[in-house]
């Protein structure tokens, strides 16, 4: 294998940009102002990529789901997380009209929200469901991915993603079309605390 | 004429076309200013990135044996390959080791730079592109003609007809929903019986071992997930050191890409699945010799996020199948005289030298001060066309004498008004070509100043 000759010569040449080449300075990561603040952008990022947004208490937040999505298949649960495992066939996947998973965090400039392991039995269902709905708590929205990225630890997981909205393309003469491969729908679920501050 | 010249006139043949080519584009440069606009530390964003991935390219030995020892950790195989030969034997034999001919791959220019498609085909394997525009070039034979928006130079009703024949969509029909879903439904079939699934690498993170894949569509998600075989193809220059890092980059790269805030899908991948196989192909293909060129090496700081492509005048109206390399545009046009077999010597001076490529690059490559150090290197190595250089020498003679400069500027005026257009535009006049000669004014500046200094005194 040619790892030994090409690090070899990587060595030779490898540049110096005629300056210090060191760890460079970190510029302070913008922090988000305010709880609501943050959650405004938010929102209103996310209704840009094509997603839908569902505010509500977080006593109601359940019930307000499985009222809104009926049918909604709630990866929350243990016992759907367990029929849904490993040994169960892609094309059970493939029938799922509408997922419900949890996101760990939402990002405020883009609409982002991090999702890992952790968060779903088999890591194609974010992607194959046709309507995928992220539940994602008020208090829980970071400024930008400068510091999104403070919160993950690359190394605790096996497998992490940012979502922004449903899956699109423009591929077709620049006309934008949702549900390219993956979901065709997104709606992210924001339920509030009582100590939210208003 | 070059053959940048020759295949940009054959795709201004097509006026509509050519049009609309460049308003489109035009307007994904305005979405990303708009963006970028939005950002106020964006200017500082842009200094940080390049400062990363010149760290990241200085140190670069260091980092990619971090990235292999992390990754193995993990449970990667991670393979090297010092040219596209290699890499593609690799690739078979990872794809005959596990036994299948299904294999799924989203967007990656490291497979188009080294004709992985073409060679697997040979030998009877046909791999599927997901990425939409992908897709439909596949159906259609063709390259892709952008980094970002490989279908750019097709028109819908075109893609409808392919459709029609391939997937058996209706005759005439070219709406994009349509044709998307036609797409969609052809696709799932491909991902749920994918056995490998291969994808390009954004960003691979030393520091963690993971690789990073961005994608709108999810195609390389849909792929990797289904598959219990996950192939990550990536250059040697895709290392960033830290995980930190990555919140730099993801914020400028779909803003400057597309003029979105971030990508649908950011995927870092760490571990293959329970019961999978995970795989790292990393790359040289001429690229560790790259870094050894002073003036160069900075090329390897790009991130492909398209941007010099939708700002370049040049780009914008001669599209990209005109540049005759993998990579098109400004940066290909920086890339291919080092990297490209025929060195491509037309291609640095396929540009206006404007400097908007630099303006908008993301990482601040210095993209038209390459072009120029190239035109001068590929002339001093004899490599340009010849009527070129013989022009170039002549004025050098002429530029440099005072009374051959004051003849030859009456001469030309003289010329331009009286000689017969064929003659002024006879085939050694390269510049001529689509270009209109001024009208030319009685006299020179030097004699009108020499009349006119006192004036206004
Ligand atoms: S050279 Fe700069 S602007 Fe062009 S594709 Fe690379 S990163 Fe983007």
């Amino acid at each position: 294998m040619s790892k030994q000759s090409i690090l070899e010569s990587i060595r030779q040449n490898k540049p110096d940009f005629q300056r210090e080449t060191g760890k460079p300075e970190q510029k302070p990561v913008p922090v988000s102002k305010s709880q609501t603040t943050a959650l405004k952008s938010f929102i209103s990022a996310l209704e840009a990529t094509g997603g839908e947004v569902v505010e509500c208490s977080a006593a109601e937040a359940d019930s307000l789901i499985s009222e809104k999505f009926p049918g909604i298949l709630d990866f929350t649960r243990p016992e759907i997380r367990e029929k849904y495992g490993e040994e169960t066939p892609l094309s059970e996947f493939d029938k799922i009209e509408t997922a419900l998973l949890n996101g760990a965090f939402g990002v405020a400039e883009n609409g982002a929200v991090w999702i890992e392991d952790r968060d779903m039995p088999r890591r194609i269902i974010p992607f194959i469901a046709q309507h995928l709905v992220l539940k994602t708590e008020a208090s829980q929205i970071v400024g930008t991915m400068q510091e999104a990225y403070r919160r993950i630890n690359l190394s605790g997981t096996g497998y992490g993603v940012f979502i922004a909205g449903p899956s699109k393309t423009a591929d077709i003469e620049q006309s934008l079309v949702y549900g390219a491969h993956g979901a065709v729908r997104l709606t992210v679920v924001i339920p509030k605390m009582p100590d939210f501050e208003a | 004429m070059t053959s940048h010249a020759i295949k940009a006139a054959k795709f201004l043949g097509n006026e509509a076309r050519a049009d609309w080519h460049d308003e489109t584009l035009w307007i994904v440069r305005q979405k990303r200013d708009r963006m970028a606009a939005s950002v106020p530390e964006w200017e500082s964003l842009r200094e940080q990135a390049s400062q990363i991935k010149e760290e990241a390219l200085a140190n670069l030995d260091v980092y990619l044996e971090q990235f292999e020892s992390e990754a193995v950790k993990n449970g990667a195989t991670v393979l090297w390959a010092a040219d596209a030969d290699e890499f593609n034997r690799i690739i078979l034999n990872i794809i005959q080791k596990h036994k299948t001919k299904n294999v799924v791959k989203s967007k990656s220019m490291l497979t188009e730079e080294c004709g992985l498609n073409h060679f697997l085909l040979e030998k009877g394997i046909e791999v599927v592109d997901t990425d939409l525009g992908e897709r439909i070039i596949q159906f259609r034979h063709e390259a892709p003609s952008h980094i970002v928006l490989p279908a750019i130079h097709l028109k819908k009703e075109e893609i409808g007809e392919t459709f029609h024949e391939k997937l058996g969509t209706e005759k005439g029909a070219s709406d994009p929903t349509y044709l998307t879903r036609a797409a969609r439904k052809h696709l799932r079939e491909k991902f749920l019986a994918a056995e490998i699934a291969m994808t390009g690498v954004n960003f691979a993170v030393a520091e963690t071992g993971s690789v990073v894949v961005c994608t709108n569509e999810g195609n390389a998600d849909m792929g990797v997930q289904a598959a219990p075989v996950q192939i990550h193809c990536m250059g040697i220059e895709k290392i960033v050191p830290r995980q930190e890092d990555l919140g730099v980059f993801t914020r400028l790269l779909a803003r400057n890409a597309t003029g979105q805030p971030v990508t649908t899908y950011t995927s870092h991948y760490m571990r293959p699945k329970p019961g999978g196989a995970m795989y790292i192909v990393i790359v040289d293909n001429g690229r560790s010799k790259h870094l050894g060129k002073p003036k160069y090496a900075a090329a390897l700081k790009c991130i492909r996020c398209g941007g010099c492509m939708n700002t370049c005048p040049v780009f914008r109206r001669s599209g990209g199948h005109s540049y005759g390399y993998v990579i098109p545009g400004p940066i290909g046009s920086i890339l291919a005289p080092e990297r490209s077999k025929s060195g491509c010597p037309d291609l640095p001076f396929a540009s206006t030298l404007c400097g908007s490529c630099s303006n908008v690059c993301p990482v601040k490559i210095d993209i038209h001060e390459q072009l120029y150090c190239w035109r001068q290197d590929l002339t001093e190595q004899g490599k340009t066309a010849l009527s070129k250089r013989l022009v170039m020498q002549a004025a050098g003679v002429v530029l440099a004498s005072n009374g051959l400069y004051n003849f030859a500027g009456a001469a030309g005026r003289w010329a331009v008004g009286h000689l017969p257009r064929n003659l002024l535009y006879m085939p050694l006049n390269v510049w001529g070509k689509g270009r209109e000669l001024p009208i030319p004014p009685k006299e020179s500046f030097k004699k009108w100043y020499g009349k006119n200094k006192n004036h206004g005194k």
